[in-house]
């Protein structure tokens, strides 16, 4: 089976020696800080040059281990220790509900989410904190019984040098959960994306086993050989679907009908997954990704170490890239005539279903923040609804969005790049006034102060992937345009906390342009 | 303290405590010197936490942070905090800039302090409080930046209105109905003819905060949280503190006023007046429950989970205005200094239901279930069990799955609370005592 994923080219996954994996900084090189287009931002990725760029006026960019923790935190049976003071993860506290939630809505038991933090303090700074960290593992364990305890460690830990590896193998023989120590200071990455690596990296090196099918040459037995046979033909058929925190129930029903509907069995993991399972990953016909950002880490160790073939391509939202993202499967999967087939009928029925939405969306204006690929492929589907994209504003951007840019129509489309951070954004939207925001969590109550109305990027009732998320997108769409009376009277009596000069300045002079080095050489010669 | 590690802490840090009190003050604007995910992490716990009460004038993903890297920890970022206080106070509207500092800075050592005082503007005052994560939870924050802003910007003033109050103790975001709360002290205390200054309240503005060294007395709504403001305003502005507790309902708002009345030299007719009025409000409207109540029999055996600032007087509320059997009070947080938890324990000793209302400390979220099991006896398959039954629960939204496995109603009030949307909903005084009344009610009747 032949791969053929352009977005991984050139790299390498052979970190697994390591206690940690390189952070995103130095692995993908992505920029969280340019202003322009579409046209100049491809131009100054090219050139790798905005990968050093940085801000004046700087506002929160994320921690990595909140988002290592957002997948760990979902697994069945697990306990996640926040190695650090208290607020390391307390907002936890918010999403516990959440999580729970969405164990019920995916099927699975809908028990407490669980914690504990070592509550690192001023002694601990001085002295240490591992004895506190030993007493968490070992209460964990006496309390809960869970099948894995995961470490997340914070930045305090990190600075003054706390050995948490050498406790997790001190203690794995005396506790029957399987312990995973996680490396996500926040401090040492300016890309919140290093969160998934650390967590990917804990899960590949303590949770995944090696493929049954490499085990197959040692056995001799006849019943043994049928029975590893049997795994076979059906890991032939089997395929994971990669989740992320974003992913709805609703999407995980529609890509894994779409799936199915090739012949193919549908794994849905590793989110919400158990310790069963995702000891199996290496095992799969193919590992899917929706989400390159996500997971390249993961499917390209996969591949490395055990062979196992995996597609990356792009994020199934909207009626090109949902079928793009299918033809990479079909061609991975040599099923190229029944995934044409079948894109032909959902196409169809799909054009027909959101013709009605057109009259509505026609003509109108959006603007779209939140991770690069998603945005992007949002984006390009309510253009294809004949709505004008103003501008795209990713968290960061990197090698795995760059085609992307080319799906949006106009080269001058702004593109504003800044992790979480509204304050840049806030000025074009109100230079822009587009009719409709579509925006990451965190963003949205902003841009409705602005008096913009606006729709969720992604949300745990939200089906936004494949066709049936096309759907949604545009009758959702279409609904909010109904009625914005919320925005209107919200804007009329509520400020944003800018200084008028702010609003009549130009936000690119905001960033700290730091040219690549190698480029100042070339211009000179 | 020796402390140990909690599971699931119904708090954040003191950075996280830190920036939910700044980003309540009227148009302060904080400036967050720490890694690029600290401001945005902490100040999710409370805006989500509590209610849903959303970022404020300034925090979330809006907050100013330095958002310093692993270069920053090498070579030190008191350059990268110069910048970003300036460049802050060019983009942010704001009446008041407070600078806070997080884990990784504090460890490397910038000067922090040294580097706000080179901002003297007095069109755009700038602050700083050392409010590190390791100092510890969520209320070591709020009494970092209000003990700041009382010794470094309010304004000495020699004579003190009689007439005028401070009110401490209330965190923003602790307290999930800190607003409601405050501006139902505000309208009782009016009635009194005092004024109260709330720091959080609806119409506070920075220009007034400045003024407040002219009270005449504080008045601490808690045991141990706020006395650190309490003492600074005692240091630096020599006004005295009333520490009482949070009053709810009748029995514990008569108390609360009878306790301030000779400090604040209320005259005499004016209280019983004040309290008369209030009191007949308050039973005009608790009595349209009772046909319910008696025909249904809504008295019940209740276990408080909560913080030092709700567990007595919750605990009081049900007891001594809902006539139920106050069981068991289960406290989040185990003070500091032993003789407070004594002191705490004391008050139990004055509820008036026959039974004894048990109190233990217990941080650890998941424990909450034992400490209940532990509290009666078992069944053991006796043929007549005396249980403890009905039961209603009154804690946070992480206690909901004990009240399920109990069979017991529940209303989460205690940080955190993230299964009601909370706006200008208050508990204190008379008319938050039946608010209150009409919250728990309500969770009784709500499978009808």
């Amino acid at each position: 089976m032949a791969d053929n994923n352009n977005l991984t080219e050139g790299l390498v996954y052979n970190y697994t020696s390591a206690t940690e994996p390189p952070t995103r900084d130095t692995r993908i090189e992505p920029t969280n800080a340019f202003l322009g287009s579409c046209h100049s931002l491809k131009r100054a990725l090219g050139q790798g040059c905005a990968k050093f760029n940085s801000r004046y006026f700087s506002q929160g960019i994320g921690c990595q281990l909140i988002l290592a923790l957002g997948i760990v935190r979902t697994f069945q049976n697990v306990v996640t220790i926040i190695h650090g003071p208290l607020g390391c993860a307390s907002n936890n506290i918010g999403l516990a509900g959440f999580n729970k939630t969405s164990r019920a809505l995916k099927g699975k038991p809908a028990n407490d989410v669980i914690w504990i933090h070592t509550n690192l303090n001023e002694a601990d700074v001085i002295g240490g904190g591992v004895e506190k960290l030993k007493n968490a593992i070992l209460y964990a364990e006496r309390e809960y019984r869970p099948d894995v305890i995961v470490i997340g460690n914070s930045c305090v830990p990190g600075i003054i040098g706390d050995d948490i590896d050498s406790l997790v193998d001190e203690l794995t023989p005396e506790v029957s959960a399987k312990l995973v120590p996680v490396h996500c200071e926040g401090f040492r990455s300016r890309f919140v994306a290093s969160g998934y690596d650390a967590a990917y990296h804990g899960l590949l090196k303590k949770l995944v086993d090696p493929p049954l099918r490499l085990a197959s040459v040692l056995t001799g037995s006849k019943e043994e050989e049928a029975r590893l046979e049997k795994i076979r033909r059906e890991n032939s058929r089997t395929v994971n679907l990669l989740n992320v925190g974003s992913t709805s129930y609703g999407d995980e029903v529609e890509l894994s009908r779409i799936l199915s509907s090739l012949g193919l069995k549908v794994n849905v993991l590793p989110l919400y997954g158990n310790i069963d399972e995702i000891a199996r990953m290496g095992e799969a016909a193919l590992n899917i990704s929706i989400c390159a950002t996500h997971d390249d880490y993961l499917v390209g160790h996969l591949k490395e170490r055990f062979g196992t073939p995996y597609v990356i391509d792009t994020l199934p939202i909207g009626l090109k890239n949902t079928n793009q993202w299918l033809r990479a499967i079909g061609k991975a999967l040599s099923l190229e005539t029944e995934t044409e087939k079948l894109i032909e009928l959902e196409t169809n029925q799909l054009l027909e279903a959101v013709e009605p939405f057109k009259k509505t969306l026609a003509g109108k204006s959006l603007w779209v923040g939140g991770g690069e690929t998603r945005i992007f492929t949002t984006a390009e589907f309510f253009q294809s609804l004949g709505m004008k994209v103003l501008g795209l504003k990713p968290h960061n951007f990197d090698r795995f969005a760059i085609p992307m840019l080319d799906d949006i129509e106009d080269p001058e489309t702004a593109v504003a790049v800044a992790a979480g951070q509204p304050a840049e954004e806030i000025v074009y939207l109100k230079r822009l006034k587009p009719d409709l925001y579509v925006g990451h969590g965190g963003a949205n109550g902003w841009v409705l102060r602005l008096g913009i109305p606006t729709i969720p990027l992604y949300g745990q009732s939200q089906n936004h992937m494949g066709y049936s998320g096309a759907y949604e997108l545009a009758r959702k769409a279409a609904r909010a345009l109904l009625n914005t009376n919320l925005a209107k009277k919200v804007a009329a009596n509520v400020t944003l906390p800018f200084k008028q000069k702010w609003y009549d300045s130009d936000p690119k002079n905001n960033i700290k342009e730091i040219p690549n080095e190698e480029t100042l050489r070339s211009s000179v010669l | 303290m020796e402390s140990n590690f909690i599971e699931r802490a119904k708090s954040s840090c003191a950075l996280g405590g830190a920036i939910a009190t700044i980003s309540s003050l009227p148009r302060c604007v904080p400036i967050v010197h720490a890694s690029g995910g600290c401001a945005q992490t902490l100040s999710a716990t409370y805006n989500l936490g509590s209610g849903y009460k959303g970022p404020g004038y300034c925090s979330g993903t809006m907050t100013p942070t330095t958002s310093v890297a692993e270069n920053n920890i090498v070579f030190g970022g008191e350059e990268r905090l110069e910048e970003q206080i300036a460049s802050t106070i060019e983009v942010m509207d704001g009446d008041l800039y407070f600078v806070v500092t997080g884990c990784q800075v504090e460890i490397i050592g910038d000067n922090a302090a040294n580097v706000t005082a080179r901002f003297q503007d007095p069109k755009s005052p700038v602050l700083y409080a050392s409010t590190p994560g390791f100092l510890g939870d969520g209320f070591k924050g709020y009494e970092a930046v209000l003990s700041s802003l009382v010794a470094n910007f309010i304004t000495p003033v020699a004579k003190k209105d009689k007439k005028v109050v401070n009110l401490l103790g209330l965190m923003p975001g602790q307290d999930v109905f800190y607003k409601g709360n405050l501006a139902n002290l505000v309208y009782l205390l009016g009635q009194l003819g005092i004024k109260a200054n709330t720091f959080f309240g609806h119409d506070e503005t920075v220009e007034k905060i400045k003024t407040y060294g002219q009270a005449g007395h504080n008045l601490v709504f808690s045991a141990i949280h706020g006395q650190q403001v309490a003492k600074t305003f005692e240091d630096s502005h020599s006004i005295p503190s009333i520490t009482v507790d949070l009053p709810i309902g009748d029995t514990g708002t008569e108390a609360f006023l009878r306790a301030i009345a000779e400090p604040l030299k209320i005259p005499k007719v004016k209280l019983e007046e004040v309290i008369a009025k209030e009191r007949s409000y308050y039973y005009g409207y608790f009595q349209r429950f009772l046909e319910i109540y008696g025909d249904l029999d809504y008295q019940r055996y209740a276990v408080i989970s909560a913080d030092i600032n709700y567990a007595f007087p919750l605990a009081r509320f049900v007891s001594e205005d809902l006539g139920w059997i106050p069981h068991l009070t289960v406290l989040n947080e185990e003070p500091e200094d032993p003789g407070d938890s004594a002191r705490y324990a004391e008050k139990f000793k004055t509820l008036t239901a026959k039974v004894e209302a048990k109190l233990v400390f217990e941080a650890n979220t998941g424990q909450l279930l034992k400490r209940i099991k532990e509290s009666w006896p078992l069944n053991r398959n006796e043929k007549y069990y005396n249980q403890l039954a009905p039961l209603f629960i009154i804690g946070s939204s992480l206690d909901g799955s004990v009240a399920q496995k109990l069979g017991a109603m529940f209303l989460p009030i205690s940080y955190p609370v993230t299964n009601r949307a909370i706006l200008d909903r208050g508990y204190t005084g008379y008319r938050g005592g039946l608010t209150l009344a009409e919250d728990i009610f309500s969770a009784l009747v709500s499978n009808r």
